[in-house]
């Protein structure tokens, strides 16, 4: 095969679509097993991959798609019916494809032992052939004596009576009577269709009186790769054979002369009534196999045109190219910050003109290249159904998942991390979320559980929420455990409401299963989860009602990079605070700050909230400025419903900024989330409000 | 020189006929990715040829090849197939293409069909 490299990651990528496109259409399928068009979409993405694995060589993959696709086609052709078993074994099947695209992902060879499968999908096929076949065994047992025969010498043909009878007259007639032996070459794969087109070119010059073996053998392909037709023509023998020869995949042709005087003595004997069939046959055969090409084409036809009108018309672009876009983009806004603040020092019309003309384009470019980067969270959801799917089946559970919102966008990055947390969160609900059927039913539920997955878009962040309607988290038990565990300790437990207690969960070290199963007892606990998502900048919290069922909500934002802050200023230092945290700013007498629990708290719009001061717990030297004020400037963040009052110095407006990392030295800094370079070149640093809310 | 146009809906097999026909001298006059692009550019490039893929959404070949052949009588499609597509290929044959190629493919093949096809 050619330089496959180069190939390879356009492979990957396309193989990949049409996994999903297979798990998609197969879960579609499994709901709607007499939807037939849903068939045909399945048995395209599988066709499609068998050419595309077996144009790079990866022979377990074409194989293995191959006899997927023959079963496949027996559904579609309604010879066999879609039962829990079928698509047992046809999910399993995709299960190893998409192994191998892995393996091959991974740099491997996509080698897979896939005998297995593939005897499955061998004894689906047979099992339904055996009906069918019946009929048909019988009829090729007739057939088969003949075909010794054709294994003979060359251009060897006998003709019976009426035969003859035609080629003398055709030949008084003008016409040359010749018999042509062909050799396709032995790699031929469509032969019949070849064999058509070689009738075809024949039948365009002169009449096809015979051929052996006889038509319908040919149409089946029950011969090797030589067969002999007898035609009369007017035109002359070489041109007749250069016709022939137009024909790819032919390896030899050989035209000879009929001599229609000469009788042919055994010939009547041998097969005296077979022959005069396929001349008759041939036709009606023919027409018959025209029939069903047709009706097969427009059904795939009229399936393919409702599917084309969501088709765009995208290009494939590399994420590091987008992620380079991205850090050059960053650079420039940086610049651009720099100049609005050069203009409005300079106070020139003309400048500050084109200053603020160029701020607005690099906005709507910023814009553009947010968007580009955003995929919809289908990306991750689309998995999930088929995870669902094997694992009800592996736990005994009955579990439907219902997904919502699958087109709300998310920052690629974003996309690319939240899979592995939601796949755990999801697995979480059904394992000690839903019930046995039989203790749902107990409980006077719905045999079959519920579990919901939906993703919509609030502000300046994506809220993807996993509800079940299981069992729901016992509170006394996880009290228990997190005061045997030490996660927390019975002052503070004191002080929690229930939202707070369910989150106790998610601190290292916790699992309220009662036995470890294969799923969740993989030692990646919910402190992962949570990890995870607050690394992204988004955070988790749980409700349940016990007996009823939990509610995961997951707030995440929608791009990571650049980001609105609230710039404050702490003494001579300057802290941006992410604009999706705040609530509101205040200015607040210091004589209206009181102390409560050795907190001190201010009361606010009827609520009592806690002070944080920013200098304290940053260490801020240098505060004169801020000496002798009466008053506190006040930033209110919250996280979830619990808020807290930010103590600064001064409020000095809200910007983009370009979020960059500390570095890896610095990854552990509290309450920092990063930092960003302002227009006048200083340094802020970006506050994570979360953490400092408790 | 001779100029393709190469329909396929998967790009990889694109990139393949691509770049087996254009080590062999030809040009590309397009790609196109479904039938109804197909038709599109065969209508805005007059190719010397097209190489046709069966199974596309959209339009599947067989109807693209209907289309072109009914705007352009002369038109040379070669078919591009996979196993198990017989009676469709036998169906394209009859509507007018003039050969078939069947995936995976092998350079060879796909040489000796298209010069046969040209010549």
């Amino acid at each position: 095969m050619m330089g496959q490299s180069e190939y390879l990651e356009v492979f990957i990528d396309e193989s990949q679509e049409h996994l999903q496109t297979l798990n998609d259409h197969l879960m579609q399928l499994e709901k709607a097993p007499e939807d037939i068009s849903i068939v045909g979409e399945i048995f395209r993405s599988a066709h499609t991959l068998k050419g595309m694995g077996a144009t790079m060589g990866f022979e377990d993959l074409a194989h293995l798609t191959h006899n997927l696709e023959n079963v496949l086609d027996l559904i579609r052709h309604e010879q066999m019916s879609v039962t829990s078993h079928v698509m047992d074994v046809v999910f399993e099947s995709v299960d190893d494809l998409e192994e191998m695209i892995t393996d091959i992902a991974g740099g491997g060879d996509g080698s897979r032992d896939v005998n297995e499968t593939v005897q499955k999908l061998e004894a689906l096929q047979n099992k339904d052939q055996e009906k069918a076949a019946a009929s048909e065994t019988a009829a090729a047992a007739v057939d088969s004596p003949q075909k010794p025969m054709q294994e003979q010498t060359a251009v060897q043909e006998s003709y019976d009576e009426y035969e003859r009878t035609v080629l003398k007259q055709s030949y008084e007639q003008g016409y040359n009577p010749y018999k042509i032996e062909i050799t396709l070459d032995e790699q031929t794969m469509l032969k019949a269709a070849r064999v058509y087109m070689i009738f075809d070119v024949l039948e365009q010059v002169g009449d096809i009186i015979k051929s052996t073996p006889p038509a319908d053998d040919l149409e089946d392909e029950n011969f090797e790769f030589s067969f002999v037709i007898t035609v009369i023509s007017s035109v002359e023998q070489e041109e007749l054979k250069q016709r022939v020869l137009k024909v790819s995949e032919i390896t030899n042709v050989s035209v000879e002369v009929v001599n229609v005087e000469e009788p042919v003595p055994e010939a009547e004997s041998t097969s005296p009534s077979n022959a005069e069939e396929p001349a008759e046959s041939a036709p009606a055969k023919k027409d018959e196999q025209k029939e069903s090409a047709k009706s097969d084409k427009s059904e795939k036809h009229s399936g393919g045109s409702k599917k084309g009108s969501e088709l765009n018309k995208t290009i494939r672009v590399n994420i590091d190219r987008l992620d380079v876009l991205m850090n050059l983009f960053e650079e420039l806004v940086i610049d651009r910050g720099r100049l609005e603040q050069i203009s409005s020092e300079l106070n020139n019309n003309e400048l500050s003109e084109t200053v603020e003309r160029m701020s607005r384009i690099s906005g709507d470019l910023q814009e553009i290249i947010l968007n580009m980067r955003m995929m919809p969270v289908d990306q991750v959801f689309n998995r999930f159904p088929r995870m669902v799917r094997s694992l009800s089946k592996e736990l005994g559970k009955n579990v439907n998942l219902e997904i919502s919102g699958a087109e709300t966008e998310l920052d690629r990055t974003i996309i690319d991390e939240i899979g592995d947390p939601l796949v755990h969160l999801i697995r979480n609900s059904i394992d000690h979320g839903i019930e046995q059927p039989d203790v749902r039913e107990a409980a006077g539920k719905p045999a079959q559980g519920n579990v919901h997955l939906s993703a919509y878009h609030s502000g300046n962040n994506v809220f993807i929420e996993i509800e079940d309607d299981g069992n729901g988290i016992d509170k006394e038990k996880v009290i228990k455990k997190s005061l045997e565990n030490g996660v927390v300790n019975e002052e503070d437990l004191e002080k929690m409401n229930d939202q707070q207690i369910f989150g106790l969960m998610f601190a290292s070290g916790f699992s309220t299963a009662q036995e470890i199963t294969d799923i969740s007892g993989r030692g990646v606990g919910l402190d992962v989860v949570r990890n995870t998502f607050e690394t992204l900048g988004g955070n988790i919290t749980v409700n349940s009602v016990y007996g009823e069922g939990s509610l995961f909500s997951v707030q995440l934002p929608l791009t990571l990079s650049i980001i609105d802050v609230m710039l404050v200023e702490i003494g001579k230092e300057k802290y941006g605070v992410p604009l999706t945290a705040i609530v509101e700013t205040a200015i607040v007498n210091k004589n209206e700050v009181y102390s409560a629990h050795a907190q001190k708290v201010i009361d606010f719009r009827g609520n009592v909230i806690p002070l944080v001061f920013l200098n304290e717990i940053f260490e801020v030297p240098d505060r004169e400025s801020a000496k002798g004020n009466e008053y506190y400037s006040l930033v209110i963040v919250s996280k979830g419903d619990k808020i807290a009052g930010l103590v600064v110095d001064s409020l000095i407006g809200q910007h983009d900024v370009v979020l960059k990392s500390l570095g890896s030295y610095l990854s552990n800094v509290f309450a920092i989330s990063g930092a960003t370079i302002l227009g006048d070149g200083q340094v802020a640093l970006i506050l994570d409000s979360n953490a400092l809310i408790k | 020189m001779a100029s393709v146009l190469i329909v396929d809906d998967a790009s990889f097999m694109r990139m393949m006929i691509k770049d087996i026909l254009t080590k062999n001298d030809f040009d590309i006059a397009g790609e196109a990715a479904n039938g109804q692009e197909a038709v599109d550019l065969f209508n805005e490039t007059q190719p010397d040829l097209v190489t046709m893929d069966i199974t596309m959404p959209e339009k599947d070949g067989i109807a693209a090849l209907k289309e072109i052949l009914q705007q352009h009588p002369g038109a040379k499609v070669i078919m591009c197939s996979a196993m198990g597509q017989q009676s469709m290929v036998i169906d394209a044959i009859q509507a007018g293409a003039k050969d078939f190629i069947v995936k995976p493919f092998q350079a060879d093949r796909v040489m000796d069909a298209v010069q046969k096809v040209m010549g």
